[in-house]
C-alpha cells in the first residue's frame, strides 16, 4: 500500500470525500420531503448551533487532514500552522512559565493555553489534532457501513423470501457476537490504524441500519406508487433506487448523524484499549487513556483529561442534538 | 461496642427485617442488618491470620508482608530464571555457594551447602576439576515425598541429579547451553538423550563424579572459572529423586498431586506452607534449619549498630512470609501507608508523593520513619540495531548518527523519573571492567549526530536520490506508558530529518523478530547479569551466539571481537583481562550495534520496623536476613489505621429520616 502514503493521494482521498457529501445534499435537496424538513430545521436554534459546532469540527479535522510536502517528508496544515508553538520536555500547567515538579523548575519556551503533555507537546493542538481521527473514522466507517446496510436492508424490504431469511440470519449472527469482542478480534486481524478500525466497525455497524430500512421498505413496498411502477412494468433495480431509495434516504441521514457519535466514542473506546489508533496518530481515546496514570500523579495533571474529554464531549452532545433536530425537521405528524 | 451488646443489636434489627413490619421499615432494617454486619467483621488488615499465634519459645510470631507483581512460573530450581520465581524459589531451595550478603564491590562467594569453596585441579589432560565437600547433616524439607514424610539427608549423588537434570532435553533446563561446552560429558549425554527422547538417569555421569557420600568432583573440558557462579545459582542446587519423581501432576490414589515446579522440596530457611495461585504464598520457617548463619562481616560502619548484634545468629530471622500478589500498583501504595505491607517498591504513579524533586523522601513519611533506598541494578538497557539489515548494517556512520540522536538523559526523565542512570558502555557499573570514566563516544549530541548522518550519505536525512530515510522501529505496544515510550523514541530519531516508522508488537512478536532478525531499530532489549562478570554482557555479542543458540539479538558479527571474546572468556579476573575488555568495548562503542539506554535503578521504601539488611543485587530479594520489629509494627499500625465513626452517624441519621418521612405519610394517610 506504498501509493496510499503518497502526499496527493491523501488530498485527493479529502476531496473525493467532501464531494460525495454536497453530491449527496444537492440531490436529497432536490425532494420536497427534505425541503420541508430545511425550512422547519431554520427555525430550530438548538439545532442550528449544533450544525454549527459540527462545522467547526470540520474545519479543524480537514486542515489536520491536508498533508503538505515538507523537509521530512510531509505535515499536516495543522501541524504548518501551529508550527510556532515550541515543544518543551515534558509536562508544564496551563499558562505556566516553569516546568511542572521537576528539581529545578527551567523557564519554557513559550506559554500554553491548556498545558503540555508528557512529552511536552501543546495539549492544545494535540486536542484539535485528534479531531482528524474521529473524523476520519466516523467518516470511514459511515461509507462502508450505510451501503452495505441501505442495499441489503431494502433487499430484504423488497423481495422478502428467501431473500429477507438470508439477510436476516446474517445480521442476526452479527448482532449475535458482543461487539466489542468482534471489534478487537477484526482488529488483532487486520492490525492497528485508522482504515482498519474503520472497516472493523463498519462490519459490525450495518446491521442496526439494515433492520431500520427493511422495517421502512416493507411498510413502503404495500403502498400503490409501488404498485403502479410495477405494473407500468418497471425493473426493480429502477423501483428499489428511484422509487424506493428516496423515501428512506431521510431515515439514512438521521442515522447516519447519530451514529456518527456513536463512532467518535467507539473510535474513544477503541484506543483507549490500545487496539485504536496508531503510534503518532492523535486521538482522544488516547489522550484519555494516557491520563490515567497522570492522575494518580502528584501535583495531578488533569490538562490532558479535561481537553480531550471536553473535546469528545462537545462533538458527540452537537452531533446527538443535531440528530434529534433532523428527526423533528422529517417528521411527517408536523405540518408545513 | 462490647460484642454481646453488639449482637444483641444485631438480633433486634434481624427480628425487625423478617416480623411484617411496613415496607420502608424493613428496608432500612436491612441496610443497617448489612452495615452493622459490615462493621461488626470490619478491620482494614487484608492478610489472613498468621499461621501460628506465637512460636514455641512463646514469643510474638514473626511475620514478614511483601508483594509481588505476578504469580511465580516455576519453582523447579533447574527451570526457574525470572527474578520472581527466584524471589520465592531462593528461600526454599539453596545453592551449593551463595554470595556474601554485605560484599559488593567485588562480588564474593561464600560456601552455602558447601563445606567450603571448591577445590580447583588441573589435570595434566589440559582440563580442569573442582572438588567439592557438601556440609554433613543437612536435611531436605519434611514432605509426603520421602517415607514417614520426614526429609532425608542432602548427599552428593543428589548434586548428580541436578546436574543430570540440567542435561535432560525434556526439562528444558537455561542454563544447559552455557554448561555443556564445559562440563564434560554433558554436550554428549544431551544428544544421545535427544535422540532416544528419554534421559537414562542410570547412567553415570562423566561430568560429575560422586567420589564420597558428601563428595563429588566436576569435570570441565577447559578452564571456566565462571562456573563458581553457576554454583551459586540455582541450576545446580542438589534436588531430591524422590520429590521430582513423587510430584508428577497425577492422580494417586484419589488425590491429585501438584507439579514439581508449583511444589519444590529444598533445603532452605523457609518453605512453602500455602500458595494460593495467583494470590498468595506462604512460607514457613524450616524448624531445622542449619546451613548458615548471619555473617560476622562485610558491612559498613554506618549498618554496624544495626548489624553487629545480629553477628552470628541463627537464620532466619522471621518466622513467616507473607507474599501478596498485586497486579496493580496502587494497592501497594495503599497498603504500605497503612502498614500493611513492610516495603514496596517507589512505581511511577507514587513517585512524586513519596519522593521530592530532590530526590529525597516527602517529610510526611520521614515522619512516619520510612527509609528510602535507591537500589541499581547490575543491567544495562538498550535498543538493538539489526547488523544484517541491508540499509543499517554496512553503514556505521549511520548507527552513529541515530546513537547520537538519541537523548537517554531526557527519556529518563520523563519516563522514569531521572532515577536510573545513563548507559554509556554496555556494563553496568559493578561489574569487573566497568570504566567510570568512560563517555559513550556517539552518546546524545544533535549537533554530530546531523553531521554524521550527512557522512553516512543522507544530509538532512535524504539520500542522493532525494528520498527521505525511512526506518522502522519495532516496539512493545498496549499500554499507553509503552505508546508514549514509542512516539518519544520516533521523535528522538526525526530530529534528524528522517522518518521513523513505529511497528507496536505484542511482547512475544517482538521476542520473535529479535530472535528471527526481522527487525531494523527493536526496543525493550536489555541484560540482567546472571553473575558478576564481564563474560555474561560480552557474549551478546558474539558472533557464535546468533539466536536460538544465544542472545545476540543484533546479529553482530565481528572476527576481532569474537577474537578478543574467546581470549578473555575463561580468564580469571586480573590486569590483563582488564585490558582486553577495554579493547572490547571500544569496538563495541564504534560500531554501536545497540542505542544505549539506561541502567536500572529504582527507588525502594521500608517501614520502620522493617530495616534493610542488606542492598545485594545478586541476591534476590536475601529473605532469611529479613528483620521484624513486632511491637513497633502493631502500635504503629494501630495509630495509622484509625476508624472514622462520621460514617455510621451519616448512615444513622438517613435511616432515622426516612422512617420519619415514612411514619408522617402513613399518619397522614
Amino acid at each position: 500500500m506504498k501509493w496510499l502514503d503518497q502526499i496527493w493521494v491523501q488530498n485527493l482521498c479529502l476531496l473525493a470525500g467532501y464531494g460525495l457529501l454536497a453530491r449527496l445534499v444537492v440531490w436529497g435537496l432536490r425532494s420536497e420531503r427534505w425541503q420541508t424538513a430545511w425550512k422547519h430545521l431554520r427555525r430550530d436554534k438548538l439545532g442550528l448551533v449544533s450544525l454549527c459546532v459540527i462545522g467547526l469540527y470540520l474545519v479543524v479535522g480537514t486542515l489536520e487532514s491536508i498533508v503538505l510536502p515538507s523537509a521530512s517528508g510531509s505535515v499536516t496544515l495543522l501541524q504548518r500552522l501551529t508550527a510556532g508553538i515550541p515543544q518543551e520536555k515534558s509536562y508544564s500547567a496551563p499558562l505556566a512559565t516553569t516546568a511542572l515538579s521537576v528539581a529545578d523548575p527551567k523557564p519554557l519556551l513559550g506559554r500554553h493555553v491548556l498545558g503540555t503533555d508528557a512529552l511536552g507537546r501543546d495539549t492544545l493542538v494535540q486536542t484539535l489534532r485528534a479531531t482528524r481521527s474521529a473524523l476520519w473514522i466516523g467518516g470511514l466507517t459511515s461509507l462502508i457501513y450505510i451501503p452495505l446496510g441501505v442495499l441489503l436492508g431494502l433487499m430484504a424490504g423488497y423481495y422478502r423470501r428467501w431473500v429477507d431469511d438470508a439477510v436476516q440470519y446474517v445480521y442476526s449472527t452479527v448482532a449475535a457476537v458482543p461487539e466489542i469482542l468482534m471489534l478487537v478480534a477484526i482488529l488483532m486481524v487486520l492490525g492497528k490504524g485508522l482504515g482498519s478500525m474503520a472497516i472493523a466497525l463498519g462490519i459490525t455497524g450495518w446491521v442496526g441500519m439494515a433492520r431500520l430500512i427493511r422495517g421502512e421498505t416493507l411498510r413502503q413496498v404495500e403502498r400503490p406508487y409501488i404498485a403502479a411502477a410495477k405494473a407500468l412494468g418497471q425493473s426493480d433495480w429502477r423501483i428499489l433506487t428511484r422509487h424506493l431509495l428516496p423515501n428512506v434516504m431521510h431515515l439514512v441521514l438521521i442515522k447516519f448523524v447519530l451514529g456518527f457519535s456513536g463512532l467518535v466514542l467507539a473510535e474513544a473506546v477503541l484506543s483507549y484499549l490500545g487496539v485504536g489508533a496508531p503510534v503518532g496518530t492523535a486521538s482522544w481515546g488516547t489522550m484519555i487513556d494516557a491520563s490515567r496514570s497522570e492522575l494518580s500523579r502528584e501535583p495531578l495533571v488533569w490538562w490532558n483529561l479535561t481537553a480531550s474529554s471536553c473535546a469528545l464531549f462537545l462533538m458527540v452532545l452537537a452531533l446527538n442534538l443535531f440528530g434529534d433536530s433532523l428527526q423533528r425537521a422529517f417528521d411527517p405528524k408536523r405540518g408545513a | 461496642m462490647p460484642p454481646r451488646t453488639s449482637s444483641r443489636c444485631l438480633a433486634l434489627i434481624a427480628a425487625a427485617f423478617l416480623r411484617p413490619y411496613p415496607c420502608v421499615a424493613r428496608v432500612c432494617a436491612g441496610v443497617l442488618l448489612a452495615c452493622s454486619l459490615m462493621l461488626a467483621g470490619c478491620s482494614n488488615n487484608p492478610h489472613p491470620e498468621p499461621l501460628q499465634k506465637t512460636g514455641e519459645d512463646g514469643t510474638p510470631w514473626k511475620v514478614r508482608y511483601g508483594a509481588l507483581p505476578e504469580d511465580p512460573r516455576s519453582l523447579d530450581p533447574q527451570v526457574s530464571y525470572d527474578a520472581i520465581s527466584r524471589r520465592i524459589l531462593e528461600p526454599v531451595q539453596e545453592c551449593l555457594l551463595e554470595y556474601q550478603p554485605f560484599k559488593t564491590d567485588p562480588y564474593e562467594l561464600t560456601p552455602c551447602l558447601l563445606l567450603k569453596l571448591p577445590e580447583r585441579v588441573v589435570k595434566p589432560s589440559g582440563g580442569v576439576s573442582y572438588r567439592c565437600e557438601l556440609k554433613a547433616g543437612i536435611l531436605f524439607h519434611d514432605d509426603p515425598c520421602f517415607p514417614e514424610g520426614r526429609g532425608r539427608e542432602v548427599v552428593a549423588t543428589d548434586v548428580q541429579y541436578a546436574f543430570q537434570r540440567i542435561t535432560d532435553p525434556k526439562v528444558e533446563c537455561p542454563a544447559l547451553s552455557n554448561l555443556q561446552d564445559y562440563v564434560e560429558g554433558m554436550a554428549e549425554a544431551f544428544e544421545a538423550a535427544r535422540k532416544t527422547e528419554s534421559f537414562d538417569y542410570s547412567k553415570p555421569f562423566s561430568g560429575l563424579e560422586v567420589t564420597g557420600r558428601y563428595t563429588f568432583e566436576i569435570h570441565l573440558k577447559a578452564a571456566y572459572p565462571q562456573l563458581l557462579y553457576w554454583l551459586a545459582m540455582h541450576f545446580t542446587s542438589p534436588v531430591a529423586r524422590e520429590a521430582v519423581e513423587f510430584y508428577d501432576g497425577k492422580v494417586h490414589e484419589g488425590t491429585t498431586r501438584d507439579l514439581f515446579r508449583f511444589h519444590p522440596v529444598g533445603t532452605g530457611p523457609f518453605q512453602i506452607a500455602d500458595w494460593k495461585r495467583n494470590t498468595r504464598i506462604r512460607l514457613k520457617r524450616n524448624p531445622v534449619y542449619r546451613t548458615t548463619t548471619f555473617p560476622q562481616d562485610g558491612w559498613g560502619a554506618e549498618q554496624e549498630a544495626l548489624l553487629r548484634p545480629l553477628a552470628g545468629k541463627a537464620l532466619p530471622l522471621v518466622d513467616e512470609v507473607n507474599m501478596t500478589v498485586f497486579r496493580e500498583t496502587i494497592p501497594v501504595f495503599l497498603l504500605f501507608r497503612q502498614g500493611y505491607l513492610d516495603g514496596m517498591g517507589v512505581g511511577k504513579d507514587a513517585f512524586s508523593s513519596l519522593v521530592t524533586p530532590s530526590r529525597d523522601l516527602s517529610g510526611k513519611y520521614k515522619e512516619r520513619g520510612v527509609t528510602l533506598h535507591r537500589d541499581t541494578e547490575p543491567s544495562t538497557f538498550f535498543m538493538s540495531v539489526n547488523m544484517e539489515d541491508p540499509v543499517l548494517g554496512p553503514n556505521q556512520k549511520l548507527r552513529q548518527a541515530l546513537s547520537a540522536a538519541f537523548n537517554a538523559q531526557a527519556n529518563l526523565d520523563i519516563f522514569f523519573n531521572s532515577v536510573p542512570i545513563v548507559a554509556e558502555q554496555l556494563l553496568p557499573p559493578g561489574i569487573a571492567g566497568y570504566q567510570k570514566e568512560f563517555k559513550n563516544p556517539y552518546g546524545y549530541n544533535l549537533e554530530k549526530a546531523k553531521a554524521l548522518l550527512a557522512e553516512a550519505g543522507y544530509p538532512n536525512g535524504r539520500d542522493a536520490t532525494g528520498k527521505v530515510l525511512e526506518i522502522s522501529l519495532d516496539t512493545t505496544g498496549g499500554s499507553a506508558n509503552e505508546r508514549m515510550m514509542a512516539e518519544f523514541n520516533q521523535q528522538q530519531f526525526e530530529q534528524l530529518g528522517i522518518k521513523v516508522k513505529v511497528v507496536e508488537n505484542p511482547f512475544a512478536r517482538l521476542l520473535e523478530k529479535l530472535d528471527n532478525g526481522g527487525y531494523q531499530l527493536a526496543t525493550g532489549s536489555g541484560w540482567g547479569a546472571d553473575y558478576p562478570d564481564p563474560e555474561n554482557f560480552y557474549f551478546l555479542y558474539y558472533s557464535k551466539n546468533f539466536p536460538p543458540a544465544g542472545k545476540n539479538h543484533s546479529r553482530y558479527k565481528n572476527p576481532e571481537f569474537d577474537r578478543l571474546f574467546e581470549k578473555m572468556a575463561t580468564m580469571e579476573n586480573c590486569a590483563e583481562r582488564d585490558a582486553i575488555g577495554l579493547k572490547m568495548n571500544a569496538i563495541l562503542a564504534e560500531d554501536v550495534p545497540n542505542i544505549l539506554n539506561m541502567h536500572r535503578s529504582t527507588f525502594g521504601l521500608t517501614q520502620p520496623w522493617a530495616p534493610r539488611i542488606q542492598s545485594n543485587p545478586m541476591l534476590e530479594g536475601g529473605l532469611k536476613y529479613a528483620v521484624l520489629d513486632h511491637a513497633l509494627r502493631e502500635n504503629l499500625r494501630a495509630q495509622w489505621n484509625k476508624k472514622p465513626v462520621w460514617p455510621i452517624g451519616v448512615v444513622l441519621c438517613g435511616l432515622v429520616a426516612v422512617g420519619l418521612f415514612t411514619f408522617n405519610l402513613r399518619r397522614k394517610h
